[in-house]
């Protein structure tokens, strides 16, 4: 779904810059309805999948609809106020943001640090090209099960790996004080991948030239790493942290089928707190409520990191 | 692959579009994503007149192998063209179910635990059974024990019909067992009637083992946790219900079942960090002399061609009572049935019931007491040998959000691992779940929205 919107944004772009070209009004016209009847079949599932179930949503949330069809009059503000009360929500937000952080910045520096080790020139770099980007392509039903096996207290490779060097076997997705990590370990192994590739893209756009200007007034390649090679994917990184939170904001597969949201509730999301109050719990209503408490959080950070990268660019 | 073929879509979208628009852009995507799929329903494919008779399971394993063979076997037998759907057992089900009923497209018949009933028939997700056309059938309340005929009764109607009951059961290695000392002179068994003797029993079979004494999974499996817990607890004598504005249970008598199970998990008498799986590994390995798990299991075992029996739990407290729940029939709600075609649902339910000696096969005990009346069912070994459990069963406390692969078992599981990994107080896990159950109560039921 990601790519279509984001392919969207481009058709839109493109035929706005069309529009902008010198030619009669007629012209512009016609393009104009050239470019709707383009863009209609997007706007079609746009307008039925996106915008109306969330201005249903938005209903939704103010009444008590349950998934029997009890409970479905005008109840006000009460579920946001039950929502804003509910100790539960705010464990599963923070939970959320946990993760967010503990993936974003392994996944970005892990992959840029892979981006340059393949980059170096090592011979067979399709074989790590393939490697490294491999695992993305993988169901996330298939990285869980075999995670979890891995993870396994008695019969796990983990474990089994960490016996020679003196370390007592740990349930690691059982354990609260390590589940969320044992996550976070499977989500870089399995998605980090696509931000290397991203990575390694931009790395072969910098222009060589820079390199050799440099060389000749004597950088050495720490010196070249630090001036030329980390400014010129700036916006590269830009682009993968922005990508990057919102995956991980977005976060529920795998969870779901590694710990189901345990041990005591220490790695569920919120997107599974709203499932499970919806689907589990029958209550669509303070479901919804709670997917926009959410969605205004959400917002609220995509305005400061667009403040941020707006202030860095300017 | 050449260098352009690296760099998708994203990459150039970056250099084509500014970075305000990716934000903004990103911004409506995230909105789309995260909403998108949590609000939208979706509907079950429109039922037509004269299909055949569509029937929902969440059998899987040597279950879902026993089933299919016999609903093959009626299909043949008596010219049903019934079609099984299979799906994963758990939440997917039970919510795949309740979005079928609640949209009245649902299935022609669907199983369902007898525990979850509070949950489904009081809000209209169920229709109820024509008790005098099941009689018609041959179906009468007299072929079913008391306790689970009732169990499908809401408001003095039927909603479900048993196929079986299934209790947390007791299996342990006939050859560990008898080096061990513990079997009796009629090759049992030994009788075990406290929590001493039981971890007495135990240690002599870890000796034999050399590795555990009894395999009990429970690591991220809350139904594994409460089956153990709640048999222990109804052994004290003590209650537990959820019909209140609070929970009512004896704090006292569930803190020494929780006790007794972190006495049990000492990484001696048995594994201190089990899973299920590695439970029923154990076991097989021979790594072990007993093995908490339900019948279900039997096959599996069975196959292996290990030396084996089975029994119902040995009452440790004084009183007789094991945790159990069944499988049961149940008619989603359809808005509009057709008549010719619940009748042939009617008819085809009775033969699966007639014909449910091959559903003991998987080691479930028959609810349609002719079955198990019958001298077939007495040469079925062990089945016969726990077949007493029926009289003693207890379901889950009802309410709407209990039952087997419910919430509340999930809710067991969050607050009462870490007392069985020994990092939480008993009384303080406890507390925990009981919190956590009252928030529920305090809160409308969804179901009937009262």
């Amino acid at each position: 779904m990601s790519t279509e919107v984001a392919r969207g944004e481009v058709a839109l772009s493109k035929t706005a810059h069309a529009a902008e070209r010198p030619g009669s009004a007629a012209r512009r016209s016609r393009d104009n309805r050239a470019g709707l009847a383009f863009a209609a079949p997007f706007l079609a599932l746009f307008l039925a999948f996106l915008v109306w179930p969330i201005a249903h949503g938005v209903y939704l949330s103010f009444t008590g609809q349950t998934l029997t069809g009890a409970g479905g009059s005008w109840v006000g503000l009460s579920n946001y106020t039950e929502a804003f009360a509910d100790p539960v929500m705010w464990r599963s937000l923070a939970n959320t943001a946990l993760f967010t952080v503990m993936s974003t910045v392994p996944l970005v520096l892990v992959a840029l640090a892979m981006a340059l080790l393949v980059n170096l020139g090592i011979p067979g770099q399709w074989l790590w090209r393939l490697s490294f980007f491999m695992p993305f392509l993988l169901a996330s039903t298939v990285v869980a099960l075999f995670w979890t096996w891995m993870y396994n207290p008695q019969l796990g490779l983990v474990n089994w790996l960490l016996a020679p060097l003196g370390i007592d076997p740990v349930a690691w997705l059982q354990d609260e004080r390590w589940a969320m990590t044992a996550v976070v370990v499977t989500t870089l192994w399995w998605t980090v991948g696509f931000n290397f590739l991203l990575y390694l893209a931009a790395l072969q756009n910098i222009p060589e030239q820079q390199y050799e200007a440099a060389a000749i007034d004597g950088a050495g390649p720490w010196r070249q790493l630090f001036s030329i090679t980390i400014p010129q994917l700036g916006p590269t990184t830009v682009l993968i942290v922005i990508l990057q939170v919102i995956a991980s904001l977005k976060v529920f597969d795998q969870i779901y089928m590694m710990t189901n949201g345990g041990p005591n509730g220490v790695t569920r999301p919120v997107v599974q707190y709203i499932f499970e109050a919806g689907f589990t719990g029958y209550r669509f209503g303070y479901s919804a409520a709670i997917s926009y408490v959410f969605f205004a959080l959400i917002i609220v950070v995509s305005l400061v990191q667009l403040r941020i990268t707006a202030r860095r660019s300017a | 692959m050449d260098r352009a073929s690296t760099s998708p879509s994203t990459a150039s979208a970056a250099g084509g579009i500014s970075r305000r628009q990716v934000l903004l852009g990103g911004l409506a995507l995230v909105g789309g994503t995260v909403l998108g799929p949590a609000l939208t329903s979706c509907s079950p494919s429109p039922s037509a007149t004269g299909t055949p008779v569509r029937y929902w399971h969440p059998l899987s394993g040597g279950d879902g192998i026993t089933m299919a063979d016999l609903v093959e076997s009626i299909n043949d037998e008596h010219g049903f063209a019934a079609e099984q759907t299979v799906l994963t057992w758990g939440t997917p089900y039970y919510t795949k179910l309740a979005m079928a009923s609640a949209g009245g497209r649902a299935p022609d018949v669907a199983v369902m635990h007898a525990s979850r009933i509070p949950g489904y028939a009081p809000g209209g997700l169920l229709d109820p059974w024509d008790t005098d056309l099941l009689a018609e059938l041959g179906v009468t309340e007299a072929d079913f024990p008391a306790a689970v005929w009732e169990k499908g009764i809401v408001d003095g109607k039927l909603y479900s019909l048993a196929l079986d009951s299934h209790p947390f059961i007791l299996m342990y290695n006939t050859d560990v067992a008898e080096q061990a000392g513990a079997l009796g002179d009629d090759g049992l068994l030994q009788d075990i009637t406290s929590p001493e003797e039981f971890l007495d029993v135990a240690r002599r079979m870890q000796e034999v083992t050399g590795k555990h004494g009894v395999s009990y999974g429970y690591l991220g499996d809350g139904a594994q946790m409460w089956r153990l817990f709640y048999t222990l607890y109804l052994q004290m004598g003590a209650e537990m219900t959820l019909d209140g504005d609070t929970v009512s249970l004896d704090e006292q008598a569930a803190v020494t079942a929780l006790e007794f199970m972190t006495q049990m998990l000492d990484g001696t008498v048995a594994a201190s960090t089990g899973d299920y799986g590695t439970a029923v590994a154990e076991f097989l390995n021979g790594e072990s002399g007993m093995f908490l798990t339900g019948v279900w299991e039997l096959p599996t075992l069975a196959a292996s061609g290990m030396a084996f029996d089975a029994r119902t739990i040995p009452t440790l407290y004084g009183t007789d009572a094991v945790y159990g729940d069944s499988h049961a029939f149940v008619l989603p709600h359809q808005d509009d049935p057709d008549e010719e075609q619940r009748r042939e649902t009617y008819r085809f339910v009775s033969e699966i019931l007639k014909g449910s000696i091959v559903w003991a096969g998987a080691g479930h005990i028959p609810a349609y007491q002719p079955i198990v009346e019958s001298p077939a069912y007495d040469d079925l070994l062990p089945q016969a040998h726990y077949a007493d459990a029926t009289a003693n069963l207890n379901y889950d406390p009802e309410a709407w959000f209990s039952g087997s692969g419910s919430d509340f078992q999930g809710y067991f599981a969050e607050n009462i691992q870490n007392v069985l990994l020994g990092q939480t107080d008993p009384a303080v896990g406890l507390r925990g779940f009981v919190d956590r159950l009252n928030s529920i109560l305090a809160k409308p039921n969804p179901v009937t929205g009262t």
